[in-house]
C-alpha cells in the first residue's frame, strides 16, 4: 500500500480553498441535491449528512455478537512474567473470549499505571479451551495398558502387575519405543491414577525415593498448582528438579555479585530511570505488556541504547544502536569499565561513585597475592583470622579486612558473613562503618609497594588463554602481601596509573592491550568511539541523577556458556557508578525471572516444611546431563577452560567429574544420591544398631557405598518415575533433545553424535559399554494440550485451563498479586493440577499401606545459602576428603545427612493439612524465622480442621483456595503482621532500624477474596530486597543501600572479586571476557562460513513474537499471524550463499540432531547468524528430514548440555547452594549448525 | 397441438418460477437479510476481478435492456414508430452478440477465477455450485440463438412467438401453444431463464435487487434515530410492551 504524500500541485488544486470543505465537487453536489428530492428524510444544509429514524434492527446482531452471561477475572499460568489480568467472559457456560482487565490500583500521580495489560498472546488463550489439541480425556500408551491389563489378571495387586511389567526387559523396550509414536489410548481417571500410583509405590520400594522426580518450573506463574505437586513429591521424598538454572535462565553472576538469586526492579520503575540500555533484551517482544514504560520514560528525557547483533524490534525505540557481533557483549562492557574506571575514577574522583564504592563494594577490601614460580597471583579474602590471635573473634575466617584511610590500619568492618551466623556477633552484620573510612586504593599509601601481578586474558577469537602483567600497589600484613579489590580491578581493566610496573594500554586507541575502547572494537566491531561516549554518557549521567542509570538486559546476553562473565561486566559498570538498590538504576534481568512474591508461604506448603525436612531439591542440569547420557558425549575437558595460572586441579576432568566432586563435598545436590536405596540404607544400619548417618559415612569412606552421580547408567540408579505439570519439558526446555529421547525415554531420535573416545572420557564416572536406552518407567504428564511432551508421556492427565480453576499469580514486573479464577467449571473429563495431585495421592496412600508403611529416609542435602552451613568451607579452598585432604564431616566437608521418617499411607492425609512442624519451629526464609502461630490459629477458624486420621485436628488445605489462603497467610508481602515481625528479627541480626517498612501495612492481610476483588498490592517483606514502602516504585536492594543491610555475600557488598579455588582455576576471580566457545575446537564442528551448498552458522534460539515458549505457537491466531510452521530466520547473504529464498525448506544439522524448517530470509539478521525461536512445538507442521530420514525434531534438537564447574561451587559463602539460586545453568547459546536447502517436496 | 409438457413447461413452470422468486425472496429478505449480498471476493483476488467483473456486469445490463425491449414492447409498436423488422433485427443481432459476448466473456473470467483461485474457490459456497453453471448455460444458449438463429441461419423472430406468450404470463394469460415450435435453442434458453429466476433468491444472484445505486444520491452520513416507542434494539415481543400509565 502507497502513502500519497501532499505536493505542490495538490495545494494548488485546491485553489487557496475556493471551495467550501465537504463533499468531493460539484458533480457530487448536484447528484446530493437532487436526492433531497428523492427521500423523506431530512438532509443537512451542509449535504453531508442524512437523518433517518428507525432501520436500527441490524444493530441486535452485532449486539448479540458480544452478549455475555459473565465476567471472570483469571490470568495466564505460561511461563510468562507477564501476571497480566484477564477478563474472560462466559456466553451459555462456554468460555467465549477474553479481555484486559483494567482494574489495577493506581501506582500514583505522577507516573502512567500499570493498566492494562496483555498482549496478541494472551488474548488468543480462550482458543485452548476447546480446540482440537485439548486433552479431555486420562490417556495412557496402548501397550502399556494392555500390558499392564493382563498383568492386573494374574496379580491382584496392582503393585505387582506394575512391576510384572517394567521389570520385564522385553515388555519395557515395548512401551518404551512406542513412546513419541502415537497409540495413546483413553483410559479412566481410576485406571490412570492406579497406574501412577503404582508407579511411585514401586519405584519408591524398589529403587527408593530419590528416584522419582518432579518437574514443574516458575511458580509464580500458578503458585498453588505448582505447590501442590511439589508437596507431594516432597511428603513421598521425591527431589524437584530446579529449572531457573536449567534454563540457563538463572544469571549466575547474581549469586556471585549479590549473593541474591534475582531481585529487579518492577517495570514502573524504568520511567524513574534516566539513562536505559537495553542489553539483549527484547522488551517490546518479550515483555510486551510493559515495553510501554519504556517508550513514556523517553517523554520524561531518558535516554535509551540498546545493544542487539540483530535489528531486534526494540532497537526501533532506541536513540543508539549498538550491534555487537553475538555473544562479545563482555568484551563492549569491560571497555564501557575502562572508559569509567579512567575518566571517573583515576583521572578524576566523583564523590558519590567513591562514597558508594566504599560502603556497599568488596572494592577497598584486602586480598593476598600469593608467590608462583611464574609471579605474583592474586589469591584470598585477607580475613581477621590473618591479623593474628589478638583480632580473631568468633568466625574469623569469614570477616574480611580493608584498610581505614583515618588510620592506616586494617580493621574489620561490621557486615561479613563471619557476622552474621553467631550469637557474640548480634547487631553487627550491617554495612556501618562508623568512624571508618575504608581506604579503596593502597596507590596513595605511603606504605604501598608496586608489585607486579599476572592476570588471565582469553580474548583471543578460539578462547585460547593467556597472560597479563600488570602492576598493583601492594602492602604487607603480617606475613601477607595485599592488595584491594579496586587495584585489581583496575589492572584487569587495564587503567594505568603512576608508578605502577606491567604492561598497560598506551591510551583507548591500543587495540593490543585489553581492555580498551579499541581492542573491544575488534572484538565486537562496534566503534571505539561510541563505546567511549556511551560509557560517559552512562557515568554521567549517574554521576548527575545519582544513580539513576539501568540496564535491562536479557536472554541474548544470559545463555551464553560464559554469561557469568558477561553479566559480571555489566554489574561492574552498574556497581561502580552507584547505580544498585537506587529508584530507576541498576540492573533490571528479564529472562524467566518470576518473582514469588508470597515466597514463604509457598516455600513452606512446595516443600511440605509444615511436615517433613529437609525436601530433596535438584539441579536440574546436572539431572539431565547425567541422565540423559549427555555426558556420554562430552568430549570437552575442563582444560579447555582453564586460566594459564591455574594450579591444574581440574586438568584433566570432564564436567561430569567436577559434578561428582560438587557432590562428593556437598557443594551441590545430588539425586538419586546413592547407589543403593536410601530407605534400605536406613534399615541397614537400624539391623546392624548403627546410627544411619555414621553408617552412612562409614560405608562412603571404604567405598562400599558409592555415589549414584558416579555410576549414572546402572539400572539401581536410573531415575525411575517423573512427573511433568505445567511445563513442556521436551518441547520447550529439553536441551539435547534427541539425547532425551534416546536415552531418558528408550524411543527413536536422531543423534548423529558420537561418544567421547575413552582418553576424553571422565575420569571417576564409571563407563558402561553398551548406553541404557529407556530408562524411566513412567513418564507421566498433565496438559491441557497435546505437547511434545506429552506425546512422549505414557500417561496423560487432562488438566483444567488457567480459565477453569483457582489459583495465584505474581511477578516482579509489577508488585500485585491477583489470582487465577474458574470461569467454567473443568469441563470433559479433567481436573485442576490440585485434584490430580490429591486423586493420585489417595490412591498411593492406599497402595502404600501394604507395600511401603512408615519407612525412614536418609536425606543427603548440600550446604545451603542463607544458612549456617553456608560457611563450611573456609576461604574457598577444596579440600576432598576422599584424596584424604580432609576428614568426611557432614555438613563441613561432604552433605549434610538427615535422616526422616516417610508415613507412606498418611501421604494424603498430609497432603490436605498443615502439619506440626510450623507450631514447632515456625518457618525461615532467608534466614529469618518466622512464628506463624497466629496464622495457623486463623486458618484453621476459616478452613476447618481435620476431623480423623493421621492429620486430625491440623488446618485444612484441602481445596485450592484453603491452600492459596494458608500461602498468603504465611508470605510476608501479603501478611503485614508477618512483614513487620520478619524485620524486628532481622533488626535483632543488622542492627539497624527495619521494621518502619512493614509497620504501615502491620494490619494489612490479602485474602484470597481480595486477590480476585482486584490485584493486591504487596508489602515491603524482608524476603525481598527492595521497599514499597509509602507506594514507592519497586527497586531491588534499596534496603542495603538505605538501611545499610548487608548483601548475603562473604564481605556484606557486592561481589567484584571471588575468591573460590575454582574460580582462580578458571581465571574468573574478577570481571574478565571470554569468547563464545569454539565448537570447531571443541566438537570438531566446520568453522563458521559458507562452503559448497551449505554454510555454518551461529545458532540462537530466542524468544518468539509470536508464543510464550510453546504455549500459543500452536494456536490457530498464532500460528495465522505467524508463518505457521517451524522456521529460522536466516540472513540475505548466508542464503545467497546457499542459495536459499525466502520460505523455501531447509534443514540444520549439526552432531546434536537435525531441523527441517522453513527460511524466513530477513534484512534483520547478521550475516553467520541465525535464529530459531524458541519452543516451536514438534507437534505442528515438523516434516521428515533428509538426513535422517526421521521427522525433524524442536529448536532443541541442535543444542546439547555443556556444564561450566564454576556453577557448581558451594559451600562457600554466597557461592552457596540455593534451589534455582545456584547450579550450573542449561545454556545453549554457544552451538552452531550446518545449514542446507532441501529438497522442497517434503514429507510427514 | 400443444402437448402436455408444454403446458407444462411455458403454463405451469413459469409460475411456479415466479412463485419461488418471489416467495423466496420474501423469504430470504425476513430470515436472512445480513446474507442479502453478493458475498465479495475482492478482498481474496481483485486483478482479474477488476477486469471479468465490469465487463460481466455492463454486458449483462445491456442484455437485459434487449430482453425488455424484445420481450415487452409489442412489435407493433415498434413498427408504428417506424422501425422496420429488418433494422430491429440488424440492431438485435448487432446489439445482442456485442452485450452477450461481452457479459459471457466477463463470465468466464469470473468461473475461472471462481474455479482456480484457491483463495476464492475456498470462499464459493455450495447455491454456487448451481448458481453459476446454470448462469452459464443460460447465457450460451441466449447467445447461440443470437448468433446462431438470428445471424447464422438467416432471422428468427421471436417477437411473433416468445414475446406475446412472455407478455401472456405476465398478463395471467398463457398461451402456451405460441411456444409449442420455437427452435429447441430458444427453448432451452427460456427453461433455463426460468430455472435462474427460481434460483435466484437462494443464491448470491440476490444483490441484483439490493445494487446500491441510491449511493450516488445519498449523504455519506447516515443518522438513525431509534424508532419512537420501541425500547432496546430489537422489537418489542408480545407481552412485553412498555406500559402506559
Amino acid at each position: 500500500m502507497s502513502v500519497r504524500t501532499p505536493s505542490a500541485s495538490d495545494s494548488a488544486d485546491k485553489g487557496g480553498g475556493t471551495r467550501p470543505a465537504g463533499t468531493d465537487g460539484s458533480a457530487t453536489d448536484a447528484l446530493l441535491r437532487l436526492g433531497r428530492y428523492l427521500t423523506r428524510s431530512t438532509t443537512s444544509a451542509d449535504l453531508r449528512a442524512v437523518y433517518r429514524t428507525g432501520g436500527r434492527d441490524g444493530d441486535a446482531f452485532y449486539r448479540d455478537r458480544w452478549s455475555h452471561d459473565k465476567v471472570v477475572p483469571s490470568t495466564h499460568g505460561v511461563n510468562c512474567t507477564g501476571s497480566c489480568r484477564w477478563k474472560v467472559y462466559v456466553s451459555d457456560g462456554i468460555i467465549t473470549w477474553e479481555s484486559q482487565d483494567p482494574d489495577y490500583p493506581s501506582i500514583g500521580p505522577d507516573k502512567p499505571e500499570y493498566e492494562p495489560r496483555g498482549c496478541p498472546r494472551g488474548a488468543s488463550f480462550s482458543w485452548y479451551s476447546y480446540s482440537p489439541t485439548r486433552v479431555r480425556f486420562p490417556y495412557a500408551r496402548g501397550v502399556l495398558v494392555e500390558m499392564y491389563r493382563e498383568a492386573r489378571r494374574i496379580h491382584h495387586d496392582p503393585v505387582a502387575a506394575w512391576a510384572s511389567v517394567v521389570d520385564d526387559p522385553h515388555k519395557r523396550g515395548v512401551y518404551h519405543r512406542a513412546r513419541g509414536k502415537g497409540g495413546l489410548v483413553r483410559v479412566s481417571w481410576d485406571e490412570a491414577a492406579e497406574m501412577v500410583a503404582a508407579a511411585h509405590v514401586h519405584a519408591i520400594a524398589t529403587h527408593g525415593p530419590d528416584r522419582v522426580a518432579g518437574f514443574s518450573p516458575i511458580p509464580a506463574m500458578s503458585l498453588v498448582s505448582h505447590a501442590v505437586g511439589a508437596r507431594f513429591m516432597a511428603l513421598i521424598g521425591a527431589p524437584m528438579l530446579s529449572f531457573y538454572d536449567w534454563y540457563a535462565d538463572l544469571p549466575v553472576a547474581s549469586p556471585q555479585v549479590f549473593g541474591d538469586q534475582t531481585d529487579v526492579p518492577e517495570s514502573a520503575d524504568w520511567w524513574d530511570a534516566a539513562y536505559l540500555m537495553m542489553w539483549g533484551s527484547n522488551v517490546p517482544v518479550t515483555r510486551t505488556p510493559d515495553a510501554h514504560w519504556m517508550v513514556e520514560a523517553r517523554y520524561r528525557g531518558q535516554k535509551v541504547v540498546v545493544v542487539s547483533p540483530d535489528y531486534a524490534d526494540n532497537t526501533k525505540f532506541a536513540d543508539e544502536w549498538l550491534a555487537p557481533h553475538p555473544g562479545t557483549d563482555a568484551a563492549l562492557a569491560m571497555a564501557m569499565g575502562h572508559v569509567v574506571l579512567t575518566e571517573f575514577f583515576v583521572r578524576r574522583e566523583v564523590d558519590y561513585f567513591t562514597d558508594y564504592a566504599r560502603q556497599f563494594t568488596d572494592l577497598p577490601f584486602l586480598v593476598t597475592l600469593a608467590e608462583r614460580p611464574e609471579g605474583l597471583v592474586p589469591a584470598k579474602f585477607l580475613t581477621a583470622a590473618d591479623l593474628g590471635p589478638e583480632a580473631a573473634g568468633k568466625a574469623a575466617e569469614w570477616k574480611t579486612v580493608l584498610i581505614d584511610a583515618v588510620t592506616d590500619q586494617p580493621v574489620v568492618p561490621n557486615g561479613s558473613i563471619g557476622f552474621r551466623w553467631n550469637a557474640e556477633d548480634e547487631g553487627r552484620w550491617n554495612l556501618d562503618l562508623g568512624e571508618v573510612v575504608p581506604r579503596l586504593s593502597l596507590h596513595g599509601d605511603q606504605r604501598h609497594e608496586p608489585v607486579e601481578v599476572l592476570l588471565p586474558r582469553f580474548d583471543a577469537p578460539d578462547g585460547a588463554a593467556g597472560v597479563l602483567r600488570r602492576g598493583v600497589p601492594a602492602r604487607r600484613i603480617g606475613e601477607h602481601l595485599v592488595t584491594t579489590v579496586f587495584d585489581l580491578l583496575l589492572a584487569q581493566y587495564g587503567v594505568r596509573r603512576a608508578g605502577l610496573p606491567g604492561v598497560w594500554p598506551t591510551g583507548y586507541d591500543d587495540a593490543s592491550q585489553p581492555c580498551t575502547p579499541a581492542w573491544q572494537q575488534e572484538i565486537t566491531s562496534v566503534p571505539a568511539d561510541r563505546v567511549a561516549r556511551i560509557a560517559r554518557e552512562f557515568a554521567s549521567t549517574a554521576e548527575e541523577s545519582r544513580g539513576r542509570c539501568m540496564i535491562l538486559m536479557g536472554a541474548g546476553t544470559n545463555h551464553w556458556f560464559h554469561s557469568d562473565t558477561v553479566y559480571r561486566s555489566f554489574l561492574a559498570l552498574l556497581t561502580l557508578t552507584g547505580c544498585q538498590g537506587r529508584n530507576g538504576g541498576g540492573w533490571a534481568h528479564y529472562v524467566g525471572q518470576e518473582k514469588v512474591r508470597p515466597l514463604t508461604g509457598h516455600a513452606t506448603l512446595a516443600s511440605a516444611l509444615d511436615w517433613v525436612r529437609p525436601p530433596r531439591h535438584m539441579i536440574g542440569t546436572a539431572y539431565w546431563y547425567l541422565h540423559t547420557d549427555q555426558w556420554r558425549y562430552d568430549s570437552m575437558r575442563n582444560d579447555a577452560l582453564l586460566s594459564p595460572l591455574a594450579t591444574g586441579a581440574l586438568a584433566g576432568t570432564s564436567a561430569a567429574d567436577a559434578l561428582a566432586v560438587s557432590a562428593r563435598l556437598g557443594w551441590m545436590p545430588s539425586y538419586p544420591t546413592f547407589d543403593r536405596n536410601p530407605l534400605d540404607l536406613v534399615a541397614e544400619a537400624e539391623a546392624a544398631g548403627t546410627d544411619p548417618v555414621e553408617h552412612v559415612v562409614e560405608q562412603l569412606r571404604t567405598g562400599q557405598l558409592g555415589f549414584a552421580c558416579e555410576d549414572p547408567d546402572d539400572p539401581r540408579n536410573w531415575p525411575r518415575v517423573l512427573t511433568v505439570w505445567r511445563s513442556n519439558l521436551l518441547g520447550s526446555s529439553a536441551k539435547g533433545h534427541e539425547y532425551f529421547l534416546r536415552h531418558l525415554l528408550g524411543t527413536d531420535a536422531n543423534l548423529r553424535a558420537t561418544e567421547a573416545p575413552p582418553d576424553r572420557r571422565p575420569r571417576t564416572t564409571k563407563w558402561h559399554e553398551r548406553a541404557p536406552e529407556g530408562k524411566l518407567d513412567l513418564l507421566l504428564a498433565m496438559d491441557y494440550r497435546m505437547t511434545s511432551t506429552t506425546l512422549f508421556a505414557d500417561v496423560v492427565l487432562p488438566a483444567a485451563t488457567w480459565y477453569e480453576k483457582h489459583d495465584l499469580s505474581s511477578t516482579d514486573m509489577h508488585p500485585f498479586v491477583h489470582s487465577f479464577n474458574a470461569a467454567v467449571d473443568p469441563p470433559w473429563q479433567t481436573r485442576t493440577d490440585f485434584d490430580a495431585f490429591h486423586t493420585i495421592a489417595r490412591r498411593f496412600s492406599e497402595l502404600a499401606e501394604d507395600h511401603l508403611g512408615v519407612r525412614r529416609d536418609l536425606v543427603a542435602t548440600p550446604m545451603t545459602h542463607d544458612t549456617p552451613g553456608e560457611t563450611a568451607q573456609p576461604h574457598g579452598v577444596v579440600r576432598d576428603w576422599r584424596l584424604g585432604q580432609a576428614d568426611p564431616v557432614p555438613g563441613r566437608t561432604m552433605p549434610v545427612l538427615t535422616v526422616v521418617e516417610r508415613d507412606y499411607p498418611a501421604v494424603a492425609a498430609k497432603l490436605a493439612t498443615l502439619g506440626p512442624l510450623l507450631d514447632a519451629v515456625g518457618t525461615t526464609t532467608k534466614g529469618i524465622t518466622y512464628d506463624v502461630s497466629e496464622e495457623l490459629a486463623w486458618l484453621a477458624a476459616k478452613n476447618g480442621v481435620a476431623a480423623s486420621g493421621p492429620a486430625a485436628g491440623r488446618p485444612l488445605i484441602n481445596t485450592d483456595i484453603r491452600a492459596a489462603d494458608a500461602l498468603l497467610a504465611l508470605s510476608g508481602t501479603t501478611n503485614g503482621h508477618l512483614a513487620a515481625q520478619g524485620f524486628r528479627s532481622l533488626e535483632r541480626r543488622v542492627g539497624q532500624p527495619l521494621a518502619h517498612l512493614a509497620t504501615e501495612n502491620e494490619g494489612r492481610r490479602v485474602a484470597f477474596a481480595d486477590t480476585r476483588a482486584q490485584p493486591a498490592a504487596v508489602t515491603t517483606s524482608p524476603e525481598w530486597s527492595g521497599s514499597e514502602t509509602g507506594g514507592r516504585r519497586y527497586s531491588a536492594f534499596v534496603i542495603n543501600v538505605e538501611h545499610r543491610k548487608p548483601w548475603h555475600t562473604l564481605t556484606g557488598r557486592q561481589h567484584f572479586f571471588l575468591d573460590h579455588d575454582w574460580m582462580h582455576e578458571l581465571g574468573e576471580a574478577l570481571p574478565v571476557y571470554r569468547p563464545p566457545l569454539d565448537m570447531h575446537r571443541l566438537f570438531g564442528e566446520p568453522r563458521l562460513g559458507p562452503a559448497g551448498r551449505e554454510v555454518t552458522v551461529r545458532y540462537l534460539t530466542p524468544h518468539s513474537k509470536w508464543s510464550i515458549h510453546s504455549t500459543y505457537q500452536d494456536n490457530l491466531i498464532m500460528l495465522s499471524l505467524s508463518r505457521g510452521g517451524q522456521t529460522i530466520w536466516i540472513s540475505p547473504g548466508d542464503a545467497e550463499a546457499i542459495g536459499v529464498g525466502d520460505n523455501d525448506w531447509i534443514e540444520a544439522v549439526n552432531r546434536n540432531g537435525v531441523v527441517v524448517a522453513r527460511a524466513i530470509v530477513s534484512h534483520r539478521m547478521p550475516t553467520g547468524t541465525v535464529f530459531m525461536y524458541h519452543a516451536q512445538d514438534r507437534a505442528v507442521n515438523v516434516p521428515r528430514s533428509e538426513a535422517t530420514g526421521k521427522r525433524g525434531g524442536t529448536h532443541n534438537s541442535l543444542t546439547k548440555l555443556l556444564m561450566k564447574p564454576t556453577h557448581l561451587i558451594g559451600g562457600y559463602a554466597q557461592l552457596s547452594f540455593g534451589f534455582n539460586y545456584l547450579g550450573p545453568t542449561g545454556n545453549q547459546r554457544d552451538e552452531i549448525t550446518v545449514i542446507r536447502r532441501r529438497s522442497q517436496e517434503v514429507s510427514y | 397441438m400443444t402437448t402436455s409438457l408444454d403446458l407444462l413447461l411455458w403454463g405451469a413452470a413459469p409460475y411456479a418460477a415466479i412463485a419461488l422468486l418471489v416467495g423466496g425472496g420474501v423469504w430470504r429478505y425476513r430470515y436472512d437479510r445480513f446474507g442479502w449480498t453478493s458475498r465479495s471476493s475482492q478482498l481474496h483476488e481483485s486483478t482479474l476481478l477488476r477486469i471479468g467483473s465490469p465487463l460481466f456486469h455492463f454486458g449483462l445490463l445491456l442484455v437485459i435492456g434487449g430482453h425488455v425491449l424484445g420481450l415487452l414492447v409489442p412489435k407493433n409498436l415498434t413498427e408504428l414508430l417506424g422501425v422496420t423488422e429488418d433494422n430491429y433485427h440488424l440492431v438485435s443481432l448487432g446489439m445482442g452478440s456485442i452485450a452477450g459476448l461481452a457479459a459471457l466473456t466477463g463470465l468466464a473470467i469470473l468461473l475461472w477465477r471462481r474455479l482456480r483461485v484457491p483463495a476464492v474457490r475456498n470462499a464459493s459456497l455450495r447455491s454456487d455450485r448451481i448458481a453459476y453453471p446454470v448462469l452459464a448455460l443460460a447465457m450460451l444458449a441466449g447467445l447461440t440463438t443470437t448468433v446462431l438463429d438470428n445471424g447464422l441461419r438467416g432471422g428468427y423472430d421471436y417477437r411473433e412467438t416468445i414475446s406475446p406468450w412472455f407478455r401472456g404470463i405476465l398478463l395471467l394469460h398463457p398461451q402456451p401453444e405460441l411456444m409449442a415450435h420455437v427452435p429447441l435453442d430458444y427453448k432451452l434458453h427460456v427453461v433455463l431463464g426460468m430455472t435462474l429466476f427460481a434460483l435466484w433468491p437462494f443464491s448470491r444472484l440476490v444483490h441484483a435487487f439490493s445494487a446500491p445505486v441510491h449511493y450516488l444520491l445519498r449523504p455519506y452520513v447516515v443518522y438513525r434515530r431509534r424508532e419512537p416507542g420501541r425500547v432496546g434494539n430489537r422489537a418489542t415481543r408480545r407481552g412485553w410492551e412498555p406500559v402506559d400509565r
